[in-house]
């Protein structure tokens, strides 16, 4: 059953963070546009579906390099016109009303990708540079023999960190963040002090999105490419921003460590790993309702 | 006399709705619909005056009432194999059992505000799909569904054809009238002041989560209903009874219906399933994205759903 020896423990450890990673930049971008907008958007799975489509085929015809450029570039225009022709009239309306148009609005984007797309899974060509293992009893003189890695799963690790670094930095070490995280706190309050929030609220939107091209970029390889995942990451991805506190960057980032963890560590059992993710909501919602990490006062 | 025509009058959209349902045979074919669809229709009219009670009351927006759709369908199918070809235990036990989960996830899911409710009632119907496919798979039958039930039976009539129908379109009747009552009882009164303004009715002293979780589970039994008879209707529990599609497409519905208004998501019911089923030919594949802009079109300009737009209507008719 549970295995104990130091190699497969190391390996579940690495699938745990990999699978954390991609949980992480989706509820990254979820957890950011909810926390400074207060909307829920059920889109943003779509738009991680977005990004991998256009990863796929940006990768065949002109190569990884234009697609790790255009992808999170044309996430974030995306983003912008979405914040701009949609969901700022939503600001006002009950969150119920949010929610819904978001949710039509990702099975339009999921049917669309469908149709042109097709329903299969569409295979991702990882660059010659990614592909490959690494051989991670190099790395780690504790490992006992043989042990390997897919490399692009551990690039995705890497990218992932890095992601997450980009962001915290930006918000704790720029005016720009500091105004945002302001605007997490208490937006009608900034409004009042003659900040303009709406321009910053947008480019939140936009970044949000942007996050969601580079989880697509480096994890469409990983998740398939095929209408479905969007949604079935946005169901693990919505408990990761739960269990880590709506809106708190920092509960993000663990909760989905955590999740990644869970899964990959209860792997031996089918039974077990698919319900852990709800066990631990369920256990994290009894004992700490407002999530890990949640602030008192948001969204009460 | 005078009781008579009171009731008649108290209940004239129970009357119409019944007139409505109960001659769907002789004019539904004549729009294109075949036979069947009526009784699929007439479902899902229990499921989403149910779900209404829910949205538009208390206006908590939940994603996940294909758990107890599909928990009762998977329950009838198993108590039509296993225990007796007779309907109405099986029926019995299968709203039984989705409301005591509907409890359970109430207590769990009503903790904090519909932006919660939103997103667990969805992961939670997850979890029990996952567990369908995984878990359960030696009961549900996983991936390939249930099958192998025998003809249900009522009493001595088998349930096939037109006796499904006619039983369920009474059913949905009573279950009609029933959410009507509740509409008009003082329990309706708290769910529309849950929606107003939680805060105020908890500072009188009113314990809202005790109604919200009513609501929610009278919700899960309306679900749980029609859960079962869809097994009447059709000896068959697929997996995807209890997807997210499933409960989206409650919630669509209900959206494009009207919420708030129990005739409205009846409305979008039949609207739905007739495009589904019978529009869909002329645009094959695409009718879901079709769907989706006319969803995402309710939502942005007309809140209200259809009945909004009948009432728009009538007003201008009236002026004149």
């Amino acid at each position: 059953m549970f295995d104990l020896s130091i190699n497969a423990f190391f390996m579940q450890l690495l699938t745990g963070l990999q699978m954390g990673s991609i949980y992480v930049l989706i509820a990254l971008g979820l957890t950011l546009i909810f926390g400074t907008l207060g909307v829920v958007n059920f889109a943003h799975g779509a738009l991680y579906l977005v990004a991998i489509y256009l990863a796929v085929s940006i990768n065949d015809a002109m190569g990884f390099g234009m697609a790790l450029v255009l992808v999170p570039t044309i996430l974030f225009i995306l983003g912008l016109a979405m914040e701009r022709g949609l969901i700022q009239f939503f600001y006002n309306r009950p969150h119920t009303d949010q929610i819904l148009v978001t949710f039509g609005l990702a099975i339009v984007i999921q049917e669309l990708l469908k149709w042109v797309f097709g329903a299969n899974n569409i295979p991702f060509a990882i660059p010659s540079w990614g592909n490959g293992i690494i051989l991670m009893h190099e790395w780690f003189p504790f490992l006992e023999g043989f042990v390997v890695y897919p490399k692009w799963r551990m690039i995705l690790v890497v990218v992932s960190i890095v992601t997450v670094s980009a962001v915290f930095a930006l918000l704790h070490w720029t005016t720009f963040g500091l105004v945002i995280r302001a605007g997490m706190r208490d937006s009608e309050m900034l409004q009042f002090l003659g900040v303009n929030i709406n321009r910053r609220f947008m480019i939140v939107f936009g970044l949000g999105s942007l996050i969601a091209g580079i989880a697509g970029v480096f994890g469409g390889p990983v998740t398939q490419v095929s209408p479905e995942v969007g949604m079935h990451l946005l169901v693990p991805s919505f408990l990761v921003v739960v269990i880590g506190g709506m809106g708190s960057l920092s509960g993000a980032v663990l909760a989905g460590i955590l999740i990644g963890m869970a899964q990959s560590f209860t792997a031996y059992d089918i039974n077990l790993s698919t319900i852990i993710i709800y066990l631990i909501t369920v256990i994290v919602l009894l004992v700490r309702p407002r999530g890990l990490l949640g602030a008192k006062g948001v969204f009460e | 006399m005078n009781i008579q025509q009171g009731f008649l009058q108290r209940n004239k959209a129970v009357v119409i709705f019944a007139l409505i349902a109960l001659t769907m045979p002789f004019w539904f074919p004549l729009l294109g619909g075949y036979s069947g669809l009526d009784t699929k229709i007439m479902i899902f009219c229990i499921f989403v005056v149910g779900f209404d009670l829910l949205l538009g009351y208390t206006g908590y927006l939940s994603f996940g009432h294909a758990a107890f759709f599909g928990i009762a369908a998977y329950t009838t199918g198993l108590m039509l194999k296993d225990f007796s070809a007779q309907i109405i235990p099986a029926i019995m036990v299968a709203v039984l059992v989705s409301t005591l989960v509907a409890v359970i996830i109430g207590l769990l899911t009503l903790k904090r505000t519909g932006i919660y409710f939103s997103i667990l009632t969805l992961a939670f119907a997850e979890m029990f799909h996952s567990m369908a496919m995984a878990m359960l798979q030696e009961w549900t039958g996983g991936e390939n569904g249930l099958t192998g039930m025998p003809t249900p039976m009522l009493a001595g009539i088998k349930m096939q054809g037109d006796a499904v129908f006619y039983l369920v379109t009474l059913v949905a009747i009573i279950m009609f009238y029933i959410a009507k009552r509740i509409e008009r009882s003082p329990v309706g009164l708290m769910m529309r002041a849950i929606k107003c303004n939680q805060q105020r009715l908890e500072y009188t002293g009113i314990n809202a989560r005790k109604y919200k979780l009513l609501t929610f589970v009278i919700s899960a039994m309306y679900a749980g209903l029609a859960g079962a008879l869809m097994v009447v209707y059709e000896p068959f529990v697929g997996h995807e009874f209890l997807g997210w599609h499933q409960s989206g497409e409650i919630v669509i519905m209900s959206v494009i219906g009207g919420v708030g208004t129990l005739v409205g998501p009846m409305l979008g019911a039949g609207f739905m399933l007739y495009f589904e089923n019978v529009l869909s030919v002329d645009l094959g594949e695409q009718w879901l994205l079709v769907l989706g802009f006319i969803f995402m079109a309710v939502v942005i300009f007309m809140p209200g759903g259809f009945m909004e737009a009948l009432s728009r209507l009538y007003k201008r008719i009236k002026q004149e």
